[in-house]
């Protein structure tokens, strides 16, 4: 059974209903009276009679009006109420005097206050306590997000991720602000052991490999079964080996976030040392270097990672073993490192795709050389944590550049 | 225990071409252990460190090929335990899977160190370094 809609109460509503009763009433009741052609004296009374009647019955029609539009309002304050402290993220209402208006059940968790009215109150008090990063550029934006620590009431520390969206009038003005607050500690938690269990599984993998390789080659040796066949499991067992120190180098990188090195060291030299090592590697295979001095500042051996994987990108699309260019240069405050490549460049539609972790181009059409993800986010990650940027260009059929920048630091001595 | 007339005896050996196996992987251990035999050394096997020292007090190997994730007593006590009774009376190599294996020798001050997974050749090589070149090979028979 549906129940018919309820028309909602707006005040023009209330004035509405009251001006059509009022004038219906006026209207009505003088024909009536005008009718019955009273004797005047007797008329005069009845208009009395009526004038009370009128001002009665639009009083009780007024009164029961605005307690339905009350009762509406509530409801629905009552519901934003149960929303808010529903809600698991915290959220603090300020007003444009920057006090905190209200605040939800999960903002009292969050800030392990005794009870909401705790935090209510100046906004700069609470700020100070928390050491909450609440930088004041966020505030006048219309809506900005950034991930800072601070302290609970408790002591605590806890990373959380602070939105901050402002309420206008409607005029435009500012009403006000409000604050969501997101608890990140459990999530970082949770990506944590979730790194942990990938490097330890990696790590147990490997003595079941070494005994698989070991047996094929022993078997080789003592020429027992189909050579080539055994050549191929010790060669896959090589590539699983391979993937796993990805996998290893991926968490391992994820669990020491903070730990970067900041050391002076030459970007050109590090880029000759990279290729000259590659070069080796790939037998011959051509990587046009054209270096110049480039102080910088950094980890070392993670920008050589990362020089390492764009080269080794490059090869890998270059076809029928041609070129690969590498180059660096110095513009302004950034010396920036480009490679080139005229391989297949990457489609448009695959474009958005290149920094997922799992990206790999025509994984079908090339030859895989167990490298799974060709780790460009962690590179990108690195380079970023770096202060600097990675990006490409590139175009089907017309190979690809990946570049990316640190900031130049001449002041340091490689 | 008299650690000094053992390490003496085996200082005093230097023909001892055995080599102590310390691995808890059952099917590793034995492939450690033909691969080993059939370049022409002896081989006694171990599954934990505790087994391990056990066979050392037997008699003393002319190198240690040690495991170091293992149930009841692990690599890295095992080497200290050696270390202090025995000193450096016989080279340790260590196998590990981890992925900083030098790190992982370093650890320990062993002497070397194997990479999970390694290459046949590496395991051969590695024993010929510290016991001198294989005997005359058994004949295939005997592997």
């Amino acid at each position: 059974m549906g129940r018919s809609p309820r028309i909602t109460l707006t005040p023009v509503r209330i004035v509405l209903v009251y001006a059509v009763v009022g004038a219906s009433w006026v209207l009505l009741s003088d024909r009536v009276l005008d009718s019955l052609a009273l004797d005047p004296a007797v008329a005069e009374k009845w208009q009395s009679v009526k004038g009370a009647v009128f001002i009665l019955v639009t009083s009780a029609l007024l009164l029961l009006l605005i307690l339905r539009f009350r009762r509406e309002r509530q409801f629905l304050s009552n519901a934003v109420r149960t929303v808010l402290d529903g809600m698991a993220d915290a959220v603090l209402v300020v007003d444009a005097e920057r006090r905190i208006e209200d605040a939800n059940m999960a903002a009292a968790r969050l800030f392990s206050a005794s009870s909401r009215e705790e935090l209510l109150g100046s906004l700069e008090n609470l700020v100070e306590r928390t050491q909450l990063a609440l930088p004041e550029p966020l505030l006048s934006q219309p809506a900005a997000t950034h991930e800072c620590s601070m302290r609970r009431l408790d002591g605590r520390e806890i990373v959380v991720q602070v939105t901050t969206s402002t309420v206008h009038r409607p005029d435009g003005k500012s009403r006000g602000f409000v604050v969501v607050l997101r608890d990140q500690s459990e999530t970082s938690h949770f990506e944590e052991a979730r790194e942990e269990f990938i490097a330890t599984a990696a790590h147990e993998f490997r003595t079941p490999l070494a005994v698989v390789k070991a047996y094929a080659q022993l078997m080789r040796k003592r020429s027992q079964g189909d050579a080539a066949a055994l050549d191929v499991i010790a060669r896959q067992v090589d590539r699983l080996t391979r993937i796993l120190q990805q996998l290893l180098e991926i968490s391992r990188f994820r669990l020491s976030s903070s730990e970067l090195k900041r050391e002076p060291f030459d970007l050109g030299e590090l880029l000759s040392e990279v290729c000259a090592a590659l070069r080796d590697r790939t037998e011959g295979r051509r990587i046009l270097v054209s270096p110049v001095r480039a102080p910088v500042q950094g980890d070392k051996s993670r920008i050589g990672q990362v020089l390492l994987r764009l080269l080794e990108n490059a090869l890998r699309f270059e076809p029928n073993g041609g070129q690969v260019e590498a180059t660096l240069v110095v513009e302004g405050d950034r010396a920036i490192v480009s490679v080139r490549d005229h391989g297949p460049g990457i489609p448009p539609d695959r474009q958005p795709y290149v920094f997922e972790p799992s990206f790999a181009t025509f994984p079908a059409k090339l030859p895989s050389s167990g490298v799974f993800g060709i780790g460009l986010d962690m590179s990108r990650e690195i380079v970023a944590r770096h202060g600097g940027q990675l990006w490409f260009e590139s175009a089907a059929g017309r190979g690809s550049t990946f570049a990316f920048s640190l900031p130049f630091s001449p002041e340091a001595t490689a | 225990m008299k650690p000094l007339p053992r390490l003496l005896k085996a200082s005093l050996d230097p023909g001892s071409r055995d080599v102590l196996v310390v691995e808890d992987d059952h099917d590793l251990s034995t492939l450690m252990e033909m691969i080993v035999v059939e370049a022409g050394y002896e081989v006694r096997r171990a599954t934990n460190g505790a087994e391990g020292l056990a066979r050392v007090a037997e008699r003393m190997p002319g190198l240690i090929l040690l495991d170091m994730r293992m149930p009841v007593m692990n690599g890295w006590e095992f080497a200290r335990s050696f270390r202090s009774r025995y000193g450096r009376a016989a080279p340790i190599v260590v196998i590990t899977a981890a992925e900083n294996a030098r790190g992982r020798a370093e650890e320990i001050s062993a002497e070397s160190f194997l990479e999970k997974p390694f290459e046949l050749e590496d395991v051969i090589v590695t024993v010929a370094r510290f016991l001198g070149p294989p005997r005359a090979h058994k004949t295939s028979a005997q592997i």
